[in-house]
């Protein structure tokens, strides 16, 4: 039939098909965007430990471009780009923009800068010489240069030749690199529990001042304590002599290199930490340094204003202000969740605090910050500081952000995710095993501890983890509760009473905004940013991915149950 | 015991439930039911505490008088009070300084400076900030008298407050034997200018005259002070004087007639000239005045009318017109009961008093607020306010000193300082601005929220633009047509973008994207346009495929083959920006002729705003990281589930995929998705790092897509840490984030009702 063979006419086209591409168009952006961006911070910071080649590069006769007019130069070429200001010719008119290469070429003690522009017309040869080495130090970031020889003690001289050499420039920074662990501990941890010890000292003195009448027994405490402080200074004065004899000894053997733009150069030997010629090295080898290089990033202290060295201090900040958020949000957050779905009755009043409970998830972390630093910083905080600690006063000792008010205030703004997640866990235990178990005798409480909670176990665990991920990345409240750029001691370490809640602390996050945006030479702190910003980024991914495996998990597990 | 328990022995064993068990549970019910209300209770005590740390901005002055001391009958022309509040001074006629210990032991006591050879003194002007008195004799001279206040403490550690006088010689003003009638003197710091003006009454005649003093620069900071030039102003004015004012910076001298009209004479290279005439009464039949005074800073002027008691404040600042540095008509305040002749100026604040028959009043300059109001029982006749802003003193005609304890601890807040539009000093209009802490003595806090407010709708604003249509479009694929096996792997990464730390986003936005975008402007233009409109041709092409060409791409899988065809346009349109901006945007120098084809240049000389690198585009791009998977995961979720049963129906009935999806699903989920933007916007409003790091931070009123902005999140952020503890400033961020709790809050309230409703819908579809 005709009109039958028009109804399914196979030319008839259904409509709003091209709509459907527009559709598509959405979801590829948005999937682009997230893969590509993912994908930039993993190259960008996955490629800062990667040992790059070193290049020499030669300029065309004449040229100016090179550092302090010498004709050489040489650097890891960072990045190639066209030039943003075209060049003119001699009639004032532009050329077409060129090509201008930036080159990391180090030495900044001799050159006052790190980086390098250069107009690719300018560079006459590359090349990669076999024996330039870059050197990781203690001051003054990286230093690129060719060794000449290796001055040991007094007199005796290596020249780069010897076949000796190279094991003796890796014997010597060992020596030193164990040193200076050395210095550090005595400088540290020694000289740190004496200072401790003169301040414990100083603050019982107070305290025998402040009273209005002295005890024989007082005069005594106080002579014992004239006592105990000058034995801490006799202390003190041997130590401070051992480390100095460390560090002259840091000095002594020297390593004479020339730069590659032909500058003569004399390293102390001990503020070299490592040493590597990045274009003589295998494959394995690159692999080798790599993860050293990581694993120094991981296990390091910040050098040279956070621009180098390692971020511990961060990462441990970082994990035990987690962990006391995540102690002080499960308990109250499960509480509140089994309040909420199984004691409180159900109508309008629980109803409206469910959602604004909800509804408190989507408050500005911002807020909370602010609840964080007038509630438990200058309220809590000062009230303690007056109660317990008024004898260091005015210097407040809890009044002020410490890693305990950040946790508590980070808690504070992830409860309303642990409460959800919880309730949503509970409510998805099936009637059925509660009824069984009451049916079978068990109390009230009894089920809920015996029967509920287990079941609900991982969606509990669920919110926990996505209340971590949250806390980790959070960093606009951490800057009003006592995150800092630079803490010197950590929350946790050897000194009576080990935990040390009242102290401040750094942070993955704060690190990034601090490299970023307050750093002296943000250029040269870019590759220690990117570093950071993937490890966060891993840390924060992990986390959500577990959290939404575990509950994909768990929505097909209680499907039948519920729905 | 009641025979109705039956005894445990009749309960079979196996039924017994022990007594542990049950104090357990009856415990835990009660734990439980206590500790998760208090949680719940706890967690909006948030509010509660947030709400309490506020309050005191919009409190008034709280006044309290301490003591009142009577002293000595005289004609007493200055009160004044030295920086702790505890020793005010009355000065009388004859040039006694008359004391009083108002705490101590000392009671009342005199002071002379010994001038051996006046006639007494006719006026004095008591400059507080730097403890000094000028006083004009009636001979025709003046001397300035410096306070030299000290603490001393005795064995027992107990303050007193040491005073000693320090006259300097007498310098002449005005006709040689002139009584001095008003004198007003300005110091404009060590080594700088000093000036008197006075009105000297000679021979029945009053006149103005002024008087320079010099001082040289010496090694050992001020040298010897000489008088400089003398001036008589009087011809320059008609009408008969009332009184002289001169601003601290001693380059002008002010003078009100007896009609009430200030005239402005300028100290420039000449002497001095008229440079404006002005009456601040003269839409009243008599304009005359009862007080004209400047407050701190010499700025400001405040006029109070004689007859009406009505006050105004007249200020300097340069006239958009002609380009003139003039006083001008910027505050009006409340209406006093009577025309008010006593002033005091605060010396840390724009704080002032006035007052006059049977009343007092405290009142804030920069908001025109009355801080404090009071019938009096006397007449006070003199007044000043203490150092700190925490004392005031009135002198009554019966020559009580009233004392009074003042509590205001900030007197620059009020509703209509916070989210009115007011009138600096120095500014030609008035505006809505924020400027928390400025770097002179005389800065008045700017404290409008109304920027901070602007500036989070504008990022919000900037963010939705870019992250609604993204994920509405990618919802509704992902909910109506892309490949389930698909969608399992798709919604999870899209989540995962979530996570991102904002700090991670802001970071890139400011060091990676910024640089990028910033030569780039055109070219994203082209992306704009390029991508939609290529996936509605490559659509509609694909459609006029024959089936067997159309069958290659199965159903759901669009948006793989979509991905090639992006990147080729995308980079198509990247490069094709510079080439468009050659042809588009290019800008002629008028001084050289030569052309620039820069959109940097050319959109500040197109719409007159400027263009920064950190602008508002690379926040909306960035802050849509954060919302993008926001708005995505709710509204895919409620687009999903719509009831099957209607899809299946309307796919039935044979209207085509879109067809279902557009007409059907979309409406049926229209309250979910409209949820889902609210949540984004919540959001988008609080975002904090983003802001932070990626753009100015400058609080401005536009909404110019390459310029930057100040959020209230962000300006927390930036200005908190420094705030002092309970100041006036730490309020107002805390008032900042109350606005941005209760923005978010109803935000997601209303998301939430929604929702809710839109669950009981599905309900009954099913």
């Amino acid at each position: 039939m005709p009109s039958d063979k028009k109804f399914f006419s196979t030319t008839a086209r259904p409509v709003g098909e091209s709509w459907v591409w527009v559709t598509s168009m959405g979801l590829a952006v948005g999937l682009t965007m997230i893969v590509f961006l993912l994908g930039m911070i993993m190259r960008n910071g996955i490629s800062v430990f990667w040992p790059k080649p070193v290049a020499q590069v030669t300029l065309v006769e004449g040229s100016q471009a090179g550092i302090r007019g010498a004709i050489t130069l040489g650097g890891e070429l960072v990045k190639t780009q066209t030039k943003r200001v075209a060049a003119l010719d001699a009639d004032g008119n532009p050329l077409p923009p060129g090509e201008e290469f930036q080159f990391f070429v180090g030495n900044k003690e001799t050159y006052g800068f790190t980086f390098k522009y250069l107009d690719a017309d300018q560079v006459a040869a590359k090349t990669f010489p076999a024996d330039v080495v870059v050197a990781e130090r203690l001051e003054y970031g990286r230093a690129i240069f060719t060794p000449i020889s290796l001055r040991v003690g007094a007199d005796r001289v290596i020249p780069v030749g010897d076949p000796s050499f190279a094991s003796t420039l890796d014997s010597l920074i060992d020596a030193a690199n164990a040193r200076r662990v050395e210095i550090r501990h005595i400088e540290r941890d020694l000289i740190g529990k004496i200072n401790r010890g003169l301040e414990q000292n100083r603050l019982r003195v107070r305290a025998i001042e402040a009273k209005s009448s002295r005890t024989p027994a007082d005069e005594a405490v106080l002579a014992e304590i004239s006592a105990s402080n000058a034995a801490l200074q006799v202390e003190f004065e041997t130590l401070a002599a051992e480390a100095k004899a460390l560090r002259d000894l840091q000095v002594v053997d020297r390593l004479l290199a020339i730069t590659p733009d032909g500058t003569d150069r004399d390293y102390a030997v001990g503020d070299l930490i490592e040493v590597t010629r990045p274009n003589d090295l295998s494959f394995g080898q690159k692999v080798g340094i790599f993860f050293h290089r990581f694993w120094s990033f991981l296990s390091d202290e910040p050098r040279e204003a956070n621009t180098e060295g390692g971020i511990f201090p961060a990462i441990f900040g970082t994990f035990v202000m987690t962990l006391i958020m995540s102690v002080a949000v499960t308990p109250f957050g499960v509480l509140a969740a089994i309040y909420l779905r199984e004691y409180a009755k159900q109508g309008p009043f629980v109803r409206a605090v469910r959602i604004a409970v909800n509804n408190l998830a989507g408050v500005p972390s911002i807020v909370f910050g602010v609840f964080g630093l007038g509630f438990f910083v200058y309220m809590v905080g000062g009230t303690l500081d007056q109660l317990f600690f008024s004898l260091s006063l005015p210097t407040p000792t809890f009044g002020t952000g410490g890693v305990l008010w950040a946790g508590l205030t980070l808690a504070l703004m992830t409860v309303p995710v642990v409460i959800v997640a919880t309730e949503e866990a509970l409510a998805a235990v099936s009637r059925g095993s509660r009824e069984g178990s009451l049916a079978c005798g068990a109390s009230k409480w009894q089920t809920i501890q015996r029967i509920v909670l287990p079941a609900s176990l991982p969606g509990i665990l669920t919110g926990l983890i996505l209340a971590m991920a949250r806390g980790a990345g959070e960093v606009a409240p951490l800057m009003l509760v006592g995150v800092v750029k630079l803490a010197p001691t950590l929350p946790i370490d050897g000194l009576y009473p080990y935990v040390h809640l009242e102290r401040k602390f750094m942070h993955l996050g704060f690190h990034i905004f601090d490299l970023g945006f307050q750093s002296p030479d943000s250029e040269a702190a870019k590759p220690m940013v990117f570093a950071t910003t993937f490890l966060l980024i891993l840390l924060v991914v992990c986390l959500n991915l577990g959290a939404i495996l575990i509950r994909n998990h768990l929505r097909k597990k209680y499907k039948t149950a519920t729905f | 015991m009641p025979a109705a328990k039956p005894k445990s022995s009749e309960i079979p064993a196996r039924f017994q439930v022990a007594k542990r068990t049950l104090l357990m549970d009856r415990f835990m019910n009660q734990f439980i039911k206590i500790g998760g209300l208090s949680v719940i209770v706890a967690v909006f005590g948030i509010f509660l505490f947030i709400l309490i740390q506020i309050l005191p901005l919009f409190q008034g002055a709280k006044v309290e008088e301490l003591k009142a001391v009577q002293l000595d009958r005289a004609d007493y022309i200055a009160v004044g009070i030295d920086e702790w509040a505890e020793v005010p001074f009355a000065l009388q006629a004859n040039g006694t300084f008359v004391f009083t210990d108002l705490f101590g032991t000392r009671g009342t006591f005199a002071k002379t400076s010994d001038f051996v050879d006046t006639a007494g003194f006719g006026a004095a002007h008591y400059l507080q900030a730097r403890q000094e008195v000028a006083i004009g004799t009636r001979d025709g001279r003046f001397s300035v008298v410096k306070l030299n206040y000290r603490p001393v403490f005795d064995a027992d550690r107990n303050r007193t407050i040491d005073v000693a006088l320090a006259p300097s010689p007498l310098y002449p003003i005005g006709p040689t034997g002139g009584t001095v009638q008003k004198i007003r003197y300005a110091d404009a710091g060590q080594g700088n200018r000093k000036l008197a003006a006075a009105l000297v009454e000679h021979e029945g005649k009053v006149g103005l005259h002024v008087t320079t003093l010099a001082q040289r620069r010496g090694l050992m900071g001020g040298g010897q002070i000489a008088v400089g030039d003398r001036h008589d102003l009087t011809p320059l004015i008609e009408g008969e004087l009332e009184a002289v004012l001169a601003p601290t910076t001693a380059d002008a001298v002010l003078v009100v007639t007896k009609s009430g009209e200030i005239l402005y004479f300028f100290l420039g290279a000449n002497g001095f000239e008229l440079r404006q005439r002005f009456t601040p009464f003269s839409d009243l039949p008599d304009a005359s005045l009862s007080l004209a005074e400047f407050i701190f800073g010499d700025v400001t002027l405040v006029a109070v009318s004689r007859t009406t008691g009505q006050m105004r404040g007249y200020s300097l600042y340069t006239k958009p017109h002609s380009g003139v540095r003039e006083f001008g008509h910027t505050k009006t305040f409340e209406t006093l009961p009577a025309a008010s002749d006593v002033f005091a100026a605060g010396t840390r604040n724009k704080a002032f008093i006035v007052g006059g028959p049977n009343h007092g009043a405290l009142m804030y300059s920069t908001t025109e607020a009355t801080r404090w109001s009071t019938q009096t029982a006397f007449r006070p006749v003199q007044a000043v306010i203490g150092g700190k802003y925490d004392r005031m003193i009135f002198l009554d005609d019966d020559d009580v000193l009233h004392f009074y304890e003042l509590k205001d601890p900030h007197p620059e807040a009020s509703f209509k300082a916070f989210f009115g539009k007011l009138w600096y000093e120095g500014q030609p209009e008035p505006t809505f601005d924020w400027q928390s802490t400025g770097g002179s003595d005389d800065f008045e806090p700017k404290l409008s929220l109304v920027p901070l407010i602007i500036g989070s709708l504008k990022g919000t604003f900037y963010a939705m633009l870019f992250a609604v249509p993204i994920a509405l479009l990618a919802a509704v694929y992902t909910s109506q047509f892309l490949r389930p096996s698909v969608k399992t792997i798709v919604k999870p990464t899209m989540e995962i973008m979530a996570s991102l730390p904002s700090v991670v986003l802001g970071f890139l936005a400011a060091l990676w994207l910024a640089p990028i975008l910033d030569t780039r402007v055109p070219s994203i233009l082209c992306l704009v346009l390029a991508l939609p409109g290529s996936a509605v041709l490559f659509g509609w092409a694909w459609t006029k495929l024959p089936p067997r060409g159309r069958i290659l791409i199965a159903p759901g899988n669009e948006f793989l083959v979509y991905i090639p065809v992006m990147f080729l346009v995308g980079y198509a349109a990247w490069s094709f920006g510079p080439v468009l901006e050659q042809i588009a945007f290019v800008v002629t120098d008028p001084a050289t002729g030569s052309r620039t084809a820069d959109f940097r240049l050319w959109w500040p000389t197109v719409t007159g705003t400027p263009y920064e690198q950190r602008n508002s585009m690379v926040v909306g791009f960035m802050m849509g990281f954060a919302v993008i998977p926001i708005i995505f995961t709710i509204a895919e979720d409620s687009l999903s589930n719509v009831p099957q049963a209607l899809r299946s129906g309307s796919l039935a009935l044979g209207a085509s995929r879109w067809q279902t999806a557009f007409r059907i699903v979309l409406p049926t989920a229209s309250a979910g998705i409209f949820s889902a933007l609210m949540i984004g916007l919540g959001r988008a409003v609080g975002e904090t790092m983003i802001v932070v790091m990626a753009t100015g931070n400058t609080p401005i009123m536009e909404f110019n897509m390459f310029s930057g902005m100040r959020t209230l999140s962000a300006n927390i952020a930036v200005e908190l840490p420094e705030a002092p503890h309970h100041g006036t400033l730490y309020r107002t961020l805390f008032l900042g984030a109350m606005m941005l709790f209760l923005m978010t809050f109803a935000v997601n309230t209303l998301a939430e009702v929604l929702r809710q409703r839109l669950r009981d819908r599905y309900k009954t579809v099913e």
